[in-house]
């Protein structure tokens, strides 16, 4: 019901927009407009016959129909949700293109979609290596500090005394701009990549001892009594209900500290790195003003965040799906 | 508190027990190059130079404690790290209000919009997901060549990068009254407005402040890659980028403390005001 109002809503301001431009673009019949404007007539109008097909057809309401509800499904129904969006996505990307070209906007101000999109074909060479990088640094600031992070919770868990010492850190901590820390360790650690790796490291490291110990220390005492009178040790304890318990919260913290970790890795790379990286390309492309480049950057950033924290999703669903949390959602 | 600050402090201790011979260790590393190169210091050994070079890799506790007055006990000079923290304060702060205004109307129009909702929740969600900072400095460029100067990039650019916490975490709470709490409301015959006032926003504000937390530190964030990505007059962000342009770790450590302290002073703000506003919410924790 939802997705069809909508797709009537995009048919409708897709004519709208149609109408208004025909009889600007008759007003005023100078160069820069004639492209422009043409270009979004057409996208309109594709766009309205694409909306009206849709809704008539039918196809919104058999992708909308009433599913069994099974686990092997999710991946589809979550697709099928998300088509509202998409349209939205599409028409706001589509209006930007036509407006950009229409109003012959520099691009020096704001490039249209397209010569992003042509700009992310030509220099894909160059953005692959800025992007493995980016994820380089990531990847091994996550992993160093992810790790310390659930072996000091494991730790916390153990010894209250390191609990009360080392928690209330992870408050302050997170309230501390990280880009200040990045010129600081840029100066220790040297321009390369090592030092992008340990602002990540640092970033990450409270949220993931914060989650993990959450998730260790929330066993229900029955759970814990239920152990003991299985004369169980505290090795077996700790393995068989403490670390499985601990699972979902370690995913939670995993995709938390993963884009915090992408976000530090970007950010830090604003204040040096040696000749590659988003931030680098991003920060580089600025200068030289020229924004197809840098917006080709942001672009592949945000894929970069969003295929991160889908794969760690992904993980967790296969690790951890037996936990009331999927099934609740199901 | 009290049971964690004997903690605390053997933590900060054993912190700084490892900090202290890395420190010793890189600037004596760096004192016996330019030693081996002949250059002028007034020191002999690299180990003694490692606690007064001019320019240190870290500087020595003594550095930091002779750099301190400078910095910070002469707020009304341009140089010190209190008049800079003002202006990157005040622009986090308006940035912080503009994005709650905003996000707070989203948020509104997300609960009572089915069709909105489904169209725009899921890039609210992305956002969470993406680099958004990573858009900032081509912002500040860019609204810079169209006139727009002084504290107003500043505050847009916070006010963009905090507005999507604030919105996802507002339209969350809007939308956690207990649904036998909503049949209530329809029993009462309360309007949509009623049910608005009286039972979503109240429920929603414990959500609003954890958010504004968030935001807080995203906006300071914003902030500061804003000034340091163009050429402003004041700012913590211009003195990171100045100083790590010229290389001045001793500087550079005073700014990094500073933002610190700003960062803890305004997300603590966040949380004075909650105490405030939510007196109920105090004795759950």
């Amino acid at each position: 019901m939802a997705t069809q109002s909508l797709v009537g809503l995009i048919a409708l301001f897709g004519s709208l927009a149609l109408l208004i431009l025909t009889i600007v673009q008759n007003a005023s019949n100078t160069d820069a407009w004639s492209g422009g404007a043409m270009a979004l007539i057409y996208f309109g109008l594709a766009l309205g016959i694409v909306a009206v097909g849709l809704t008539s057809s039918g196809v919104v309401k058999w992708l909308e129909r009433p599913r069994k509800k099974d686990q092997s499904d999710w991946l589809m129904r979550s697709l099928v949700g998300l088509i509202p969006a998409l349209l939205l996505g599409l028409v706001v990307l589509l209006g930007v293109e036509g407006l950009v070209r229409g109003f012959a906007v520099p691009l020096a101000q704001i490039p249209p979609p397209s010569a992003v999109l042509q700009k992310l074909l030509e220099a894909r060479s160059v953005l692959l290596r800025d992007t493995s990088i980016t994820l380089l640094e990531t990847a091994v600031g996550f992993l160093i500090g992810g790790s310390l992070g659930v072996v000091m919770a494991i730790l916390t868990q153990r010894y209250i005394f390191l609990e009360r010492g080392l928690m209330p850190y992870s408050t302050l901590f997170s309230s501390v701009p990280i880009v200040a820390l990045a010129p600081v360790m840029i100066k220790i650690m040297g321009v390369d990549w090592q030092s992008k790796a340990v602002v990540v490291a640092i970033t990450v490291f409270f949220p993931m001892l914060v989650n993990t110990a959450r998730g260790l220390a929330e066993v229900s005492p029955l759970q814990v009594d239920l152990m003991r009178s299985y004369a169980a040790n505290p090795q077996r304890t700790f393995l068989d209900l403490r670390i499985p318990n601990a699972l979902p919260y370690i995913f939670t913290g995993c995709k938390t500290a993963a884009v915090l970790g992408l976000i530090s890795a970007i950010v830090a790379e604003f204040f040096g790195a040696n000749g590659g990286g988003l931030g680098f390309r991003i920060v580089v492309e600025i200068g030289t003003v020229s924004l197809d480049t840098v917006w080709a950057a942001i672009v592949i950033a945000s894929l970069l965040g969003i295929t991160v924290y889908n794969v760690l999703a992904l993980l967790e669903r296969k690790f951890s799906g037996w936990h009331p949390s999927f099934r609740a959602e199901d | 508190m009290n049971r964690s600050l004997i903690p605390m402090l053997t933590v900060a201790v054993i912190a700084l027990a490892i900090a202290f011979p890395l420190m010793v260790f890189l600037n004596a590393q760096a004192a016996s190059r330019l030693l081996e190169r002949g250059a002028e210091l007034p020191c002999k050994s690299p180990l003694e130079c490692a606690f007064n070079l001019r320019s240190p890799v870290i500087p020595a506790p003594n550095q930091l404690l002779e750099d301190f007055p400078r910095a910070y006990l002469n707020p009304s000079s341009p140089t010190s790290v209190p008049y800079n923290a003002f202006y990157t304060g005040l622009a986090t702060l308006l940035g912080l209000a503009l994005a709650s205004i905003i996000g707070l109307g989203l948020a509104v129009i997300l609960t009572v919009s089915r069709p909105f909702e489904r169209a725009v929740l899921p890039w609210l969600v992305a956002s969470q997901t993406v680099p958004i900072i990573a858009i900032a400095p081509m912002l500040a460029v860019v609204l810079g060549s169209n006139g727009v100067q002084g504290l107003l990039p500043k505050v847009l650019i916070s006010a963009y990068i905090a507005f999507f916490p604030i919105a996802i975490g507002v339209a969350k709470g809007l939308k956690s009254p207990d649904p036998l709490q909503i049949d209530l409301m329809r029993t009462y015959n309360a309007s949509s407005v009623q049910t608005f006032a009286n039972l979503r926003f109240p429920t929603s504000v414990p959500f609003l402040f954890t958010a504004f937390k968030v935001a807080m530190t995203a906006a300071l964030i914003g902030a500061i890659v804003a000034e340091s990505s163009t050429i402003t007059d004041a700012g913590l962000g211009r003195m990171l980028s100045e100083n790590s342009r010229a290389s001045d770790a001793r500087n550079l450590w005073q700014v990094m403390l500073g933002s610190a302290a700003l960062g803890i002073v305004l997300v603590s703000l966040v949380g004075v005001v909650e105490r405030l506003v939510t007196p109920w919410q105090r004795n759950r924790s």
